[in-house]
């Protein structure tokens, strides 16, 4: 039997919802302050291009209006998340059209913007690359000639020997995968106001920043400042899915360094079209695979070939890659493994960090995969996944034994099946009569046999995906996170950790389990804003490491209070010291004496005895070890497993897809925020079936044509049936009570279970996302000439 | 040249003067320091800043400040009548309707302003309503949920 | 950025036509203002001129739906939600009734008016092929002149119409059909929700005894402007409704596009798929008709 809670796993009301439904919650661009300034951006209409000179000329009767470039930075002029390849301003050349050159700086941000033509710009074009798979070619231009090549990175990946594993194999398939570009479209615009504090205190930030910490140090860099003279507070965010990190930190230095040179607050507020033209988004990968397997199901060998879009900067894409390279096989056992991912540089809107991480594009590639492989083999899409699904003890692609907890693949798999009547379904959708449309593009005119007949134009199908995910950082970085814990003389509690809040509600998920150690109600707790002044670092919020991490550090806080406080009761109240202290409903119990006392009283009590009743809690994950030449070691230190089933509606005349369903099934370990959990699948999934069927940033030599809400499509309230989370906890060695992770598995899995669903309804099999009616039609995306927007014909 | 507009504005009558080319959105937040009111997209597509306007769900993105003029506008500040939060509102929140709330001070206008006109509505109905809020977080299921409890409550009582 | 201009609010209809004869080059009339005001803020070349705007959300004359003896008349300032909750619309009119409801979001609909949509004149205004259908007429009036004209002839171009800079739409008259029609009225867009047309498709049947006695076809999004097929028409009157009559029409109406288009980067897949759907939709229509619905 499980241990018993009280408040963990129970439905609590988020920390901060009152604020948000009133309206009154504050974001970014909410912040005002008296003298403040806005700047508005300068950039040149180019994808790459060498800057002669800017001339300003036309701004000298404009006193009230500063320009701020390359040259009022004083500290570090280029700045990156791993490789400092990207400037604050560009003054040598840009690499892609969202690139800065300078900002105006005024009282009217208005007046600014109709400033703009003013500026005269002399420039020379340079070639444009736009095809990663020209990248690394001899004679391609480079994009950032200092390094000498265009290749950001390249993670090997080498288990067994795959050529042996091709010869051993009785049939072998080799397919290539296409994934598009697509934005994060958290719905509110990048925002920040940088406030001088004046010479000894430095400056303070506030804005919509994912990682204040990593903000904190491009800041310091830029300005040439000590980290303590920084202070970054974090405002609402309005959505982030990993997106507010790089963009956010570089805006936050532009800010930065506008106010040290007027000494006054400075806005920056992007609109929608500058937001999605200057941020990053999730890499479009190529994806090759070749795979031998014998008659009976088994997997023999994989190799597999990636290639990122890494766009004009490296951004995250050394980390994104190596996740993929990690997972690339998915959750199955082969022997012979050899994976080469590699990301590269192109002119094209640079790519970093999106929820999922490297994963979604692979699961993409290896579930449309393996159901290929259980369709030429006519066996079902379970059975295969049966046959070479991780199990306990397993060995993964990079050498790693699965141990420590439950590998629970095959029971995600079982329940998800289980709740769909998957295999039923599946099996009468593909037995449906096939219609082979295949259209003749000379001749746009259809044939008699070619017409189909209402209702037939609806087809249904279901399909699964399923995945592991390793938690956390990884090897990719040193991996701790702290949080600090107030008691105060009346009971109530302050609470703070390092990790920060981006929308997903991670300050309850905390609230709850000091709440949990504490025995009072989540209400009692307040949660104090992170300010890089106040609260310990811990690391960025990505890698859905928030619950596992944060988690642990809030626990270990509360658990050092508790034990103080226990302490505190057995001398007081002469309880033996094996007697077991327990907290509940706000009240304090001895296994010998029942009541004790009340919380509340307690707290007077220890405040009376001058005990210290703050602390810091640390928590820093177990080991791992990694080998950057053959890819083998022990990538992350636990994993997480989902199955997702998709069911869907095809209509096979014009080619949409309606997603009728999608079961998610996940072991995040225990659910200890079950509002935000079950949220974090609606909304995951959502996000997942957006990039499976109609999410896409498309170029045009590098300018993007989708650049507000009108042509980029995410999905409506209209637009997705039914999504029913189911959880499957697991047992775990790591995390608060053995919660591990949920927001990413969410969205990883859905895309791929859908265009599974997609095969099954239509017959033929889809090796490109999205999904859009164009693809369902003519198994190709269509694209008009140059960037007009709109409904052109 | 800036124009009087004259409007009541969350149950009162303000007057104030506002330049022809200024949307309502920016007056509401920079003349009256309304923020609930947010700005997503400028194009009408997203829906963060709808407000009602005599009852109906408008995006004030795409209104003119002047043609506020003579008109009812409510904003997410005015929607619970003076309380701290109305049944909607309790029940957005009882839910889990709420992530990183940037969508749901729009989401809770068009939603109440889809229960004033119509008491009893289907789930269909409902996602009809919020189909031009758009919501990055939360998958708009628990959003329908907290409507469709709301309905019914209110129904009840 | 909207550029700096002047927002008059006139009383009436006259009021509102004497400050379009006094400036009209720099004035234009703003109804719900969702395809002004996003072009003034995007700085599209259309909107460029405008020194006045003239909001006509307060001209009684332009407000009201109407229904006589033999036609309905709708105000032209009547937004789409204003359309949708009258019932001689829903009944009667159902294809108008259908395109409106697809008509943005319940915020843009609130707001945009029907006039305003096809005096905007994009390729995909979603009432221009449910108004073409039936046959709307415009009522049109300037200081100086009244007139009506069909809808069919006011639309020019893409984004362009017959209408003087001095006038003003004040009424659309759609008449009663003396057919006993059964039809259907056919969205695509790229989601379910909030989404510019890529295909809209109107057709009305009158059929007697399995041959056809009028046919009406109207497209939007797959030609330039909407449009409706007056050739195509004639040329099914008196056919037998059969499948194989379903088909050709479905290739007839492609052929027709691809006159009147040519081919574009989206044809390969609009063509086939005008083809599809039109046939889906005659077979649909043709059940209805059979179960008498
Ligand atoms: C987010 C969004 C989604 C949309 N979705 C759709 C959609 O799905 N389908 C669709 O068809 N449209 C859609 N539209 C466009 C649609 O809202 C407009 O075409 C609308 O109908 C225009 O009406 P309005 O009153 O807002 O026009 P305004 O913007 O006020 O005016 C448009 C034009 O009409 C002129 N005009 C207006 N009234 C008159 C009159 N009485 N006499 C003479 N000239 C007049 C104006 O001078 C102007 O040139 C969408 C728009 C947005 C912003
Ligand atoms: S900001 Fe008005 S609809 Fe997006
Ligand atoms: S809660 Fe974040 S956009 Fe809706």
């Amino acid at each position: 039997m499980s241990e018993e809670f009280s408040v963990v796993g129970k439905k609590i009301i988020r920390e901060d919802g009152v604020e948000k439904v009133t309206g009154r919650a504050k974001f970014a661009d909410d912040y005002k302050f008296p003298g403040m300034l806005h700047a508005v951006m300068v950039r040149i209409n180019e994808a790459h291009a060498k800057i002669n000179e800017i001339d300003f000329s036309a701004l000298e009767n404009e006193p009230a209006v500063s320009i701020v470039s390359a040259s009022d930075v004083h500290g570090s002029k280029k700045v990156g998340m791993i490789k400092n390849d990207q400037p604050v301003f560009c003054s040598e050349k840009v690499v892609t059209p969202g690139d800065v050159v300078a900002m105006l700086v005024g009282e009217s941000e208005s007046k600014l913007r109709s400033l703009l033509p003013e500026i005269k710009i002399d420039y020379t074009p340079l070639p444009v690359l736009t095809d990663p798979e020209k990248s690394l070619n001899k004679n391609s231009v480079l994009i950032h000639p200092e390094t000498g090549s265009n290749l950001i990175v390249h993670h090997p990946l080498r288990k067994g020997d795959v050529e042996k594993g091709f010869e051993e194999s009785d049939e072998i398939l080799e397919q290539t995968y296409k994934t598009q570009l697509i934005e994060h479209a958290y719905i509110e615009p990048e925002a920040v106001v940088a406030i001088p504090l004046g010479f000894s205190e430095g400056i303070k930030i506030i804005g919509s920043i994912q990682n204040p910490f990593t903000a904190r140090k491009f800041v310091a860099n830029v300005l040439n400042y000590p980290l303590a003279k920084v202070r970054v507070q974090q405002a609402h965010l309005g959505g982030s899915f990993g997106g507010k990190d790089d963009t956010m930190c570089i805006l936050s230095a532009r800010a930065a360094v506008a106010a040290i040179k007027t000494n006054r607050p400075v806005k920056i507020k992007y609109t929608r079209e500058e937001s999605v033209l200057e941020s990053y988004k999730r890499h479009p990968y190529i994806l090759k695979y070749k795979v031998g397997y014998n008659l009976n199901g088994k997997i023999k060998a994989m190799k597999i070939d990636i290639l990122a879009d890494g766009g004009a900067y490296a951004s995250m894409s050394p980390f994104v890659t190596w996740r993929s390279v990690v997972q690339a096989s998915g959750p199955y056992e082969i022997e012979n493994v050899q994976t080469d991912v590699r990301a590269v540089y192109t002119n094209n809107p640079y790519t970093g960090a999106m929820r999922g991480f490297g994963s979604p594009q692979p699961i993409f590639a290896q579930e449309s995969l393996m159901d290929e492989i259980a369709s030429r083999l006519g066996i079902s899409p379970d059975e295969i996944r049966r046959i070479n699904g991780f199990k306990n003890g397993s060995v993964t692609a990079t050498g790693q034994i699965l141990k420590d907890h439950d590998v629970n693949l095959k029971k995600v798999l079982d329940v998800a099946c289980g709740n769909t009547d998957f295999i039923t379904k599946w099996k009468s959708n593909r037995d449906q009569k096939i219609f082979s449309l295949k259209y003749d593009p000379s001749n746009p005119i259809l044939k008699d046999n070619q017409f189909i007949d209402p209702p037939e134009n609806i087809r249904k199908g279901i399909g699964l995906a399923v995945s592991f995910r390793g938690c956390s950082l990884g090897a990719e970085g040193i991996d701790a996170a702290s949080a600090y814990l107030s008691v105060q003389n009346d009971g109530s509690i302050y609470l703070d950790c390092g990790l920060a809040e981006n929308g997903q509600g991670l300050r309850t998920t905390y609230s709850i389990i000091a709440a949990e150690v504490l025995g009072v109600s989540a209400e009692k707790i307040i949660y104090l804003e992170l300010d890089t002044g106040i609260t310990p670092e811990s690391g960025p919020t990505v890698a859905s490491r928030a619950t596992l991490m944060g988690g642990s550090a809030v626990k270990n806080a509360a658990e050092i209070l508790r034990d103080r406080l226990i302490n505190l009761i057995k001398e007081e109240f002469k309880l033996g010291g094996e007697d077991v202290i327990s907290f509940r409903d706000d009240l304090v119990f001895s296994r010998k004496k029942g009541l004790i006392t009340k919380f509340t009283d307690l707290c007077k009590l220890a405040a009376s005895r001058g005990i210290n009743l703050s602390a810091i809690g640390w928590y820093k994950s177990p080991k791992v070890d990694w080998n950057e030449e053959n890819g083998q070691g022990d990538a992350y230190f636990t994993y997480v497993y989902g199955c997702q089933i998709a069911e869907v509606s095809v209509n096979v005349s014009t080619g949409e897809v309606y997603i009728d369903k999608v079961t998610a099934v996940h072991d995040p370990g225990k659910v200890i925020n079950k509002l935000g959990a079950e949220g974090q699948v609606y909304g995951g999934v959502t996000q997942g079936a957006g990039y499976g069927i109609f999410e896409e940033v498309t170029a045009d030599n590098g300018f993007i044509r989708e650049l507000n809400f009108d042509t980029y499509t995410i999905p409506t309230s209209m637009d997705i049936g039914e999504i029913k989370p189911v959880f499957v906890e697991g047992k775990e060695n790591y995390g608060p009570w053995g919660a591990k992770s949920l927001g990413e598995p969410t969205l990883e899995l859905t895309a791929a279970a859908i265009a599974n669903a997609v095969s099954n309804a239509v017959g033929r099999r889809f090796y490109s996302l999205p999904l859009n009616l164009e693809e369902i039609i003519l198994n190709k995306k269509l694209r008009p000439a140059g960037t007009k927007r709109g409904s052109s014909l | 040249m800036k124009m009087k507009v004259e409007f009541k504005l969350n149950g009162a009558n303000v007057s104030v003067f506002a330049e022809p080319n200024r949307r309502l959105i920016d007056l509401l937040r920079e003349e009256f320091e309304l923020t609930g009111t947010k700005e997503g997209c400028g194009v009408g597509e997203c829906g963060a800043c709808t407000v009602l306007m005599n009852g109906r769900a408008v995006n004030s993105c795409l209104v003119l400040a002047v043609q506020a003029a003579g008109n009812e506008i409510t904003t997410i500040e005015g929607i619970a009548n003076g309380d701290l939060i109305n049944p909607l509102q309790k029940n957005f929140l009882e839910f889990g309707a709420v992530q990183c709330g940037f969508c749901t001070p729009g989401m809770v206008l068009s939603a109440s302003a889809l229960l004033d006109k119509n008491p009893d509505p289907t789930e269909d109905e409902i996602k009809e309503a919020v189909a031009g809020n758009l919501c990055r977080c939360t998958g708009y299921k628990q959003i329908i949920e907290a409507v469709k409890e709301t309905a019914r409550l209110s129904r009840k009582n | 950025m909207i550029p700096s201009l002047n927002v008059i609010f006139p009383k009436n209809l006259n009021e509102a036509l004497s400050l379009l004869s006094d400036n009209s080059d720099s004035s234009k009339i703003i109804a719900g203002g969702t395809d002004i005001i996003p072009g003034l803020n995007q700085e599209l070349n259309r909107f460029k001129e405008i020194k006045n705007l003239i909001d006509v959300n307060q001209i009684p004359e332009l407000k009201g739906i109407i229904r006589s003896k033999e036609k309905i008349s709708i105000g032209a300032a009547e937004t789409f939600s204003d359309i949708l909750q009258n019932d001689t619309v829903r009944e009667l009119f159902p294809l108008l009734w259908k395109a409106a409801s697809g008509v943005g979001s319940v915020q843009i609909r609130n707001r945009a008016t029907i006039a305003g949509n096809f005096v905007n004149n994009a390729p995909c205004a979603d009432s221009v092929p449910a108004l073409l259908i039936y046959n709307a007429t415009l009522e049109i009036e300037s200081l100086s002149s009244k007139k009506e004209i069909s809808l069919n002839e006011f639309l020019s171009a893409p984004y362009r119409t017959k209408l003087n800079r001095d006038e003003i739409v004040t009424k659309i008259n759609i008449p009663f059909a003396d057919k006993n029609f059964t039809g259907e009225f056919f969205k695509l867009g790229r989601r379910r929700a909030v989404a510019i047309s890529r295909i809209t498709l109107a057709l009305l049947v009158d059929w007697r005894d399995s041959v056809i006695n009028e046919i009406r076809i109207a497209s939007g999004a797959v030609t330039p402007i909407g449009a409706r097929f007056f050739e195509l028409e004639k040329y099914c009157s008196g056919k037998k409704a059969d499948d194989q009559f379903k088909k050709d029409l479905s290739r007839k109406l492609a052929e027709q596009i691809i006159k009147v288009t040519g081919l574009r980067w989206s044809s390969e897949y609009k063509l086939p798929v005008v083809q599809q759907v039109c046939y889906q939709m005659l077979k649909n229509i043709e059940s209805q008709h059979e179960y008498g619905i």
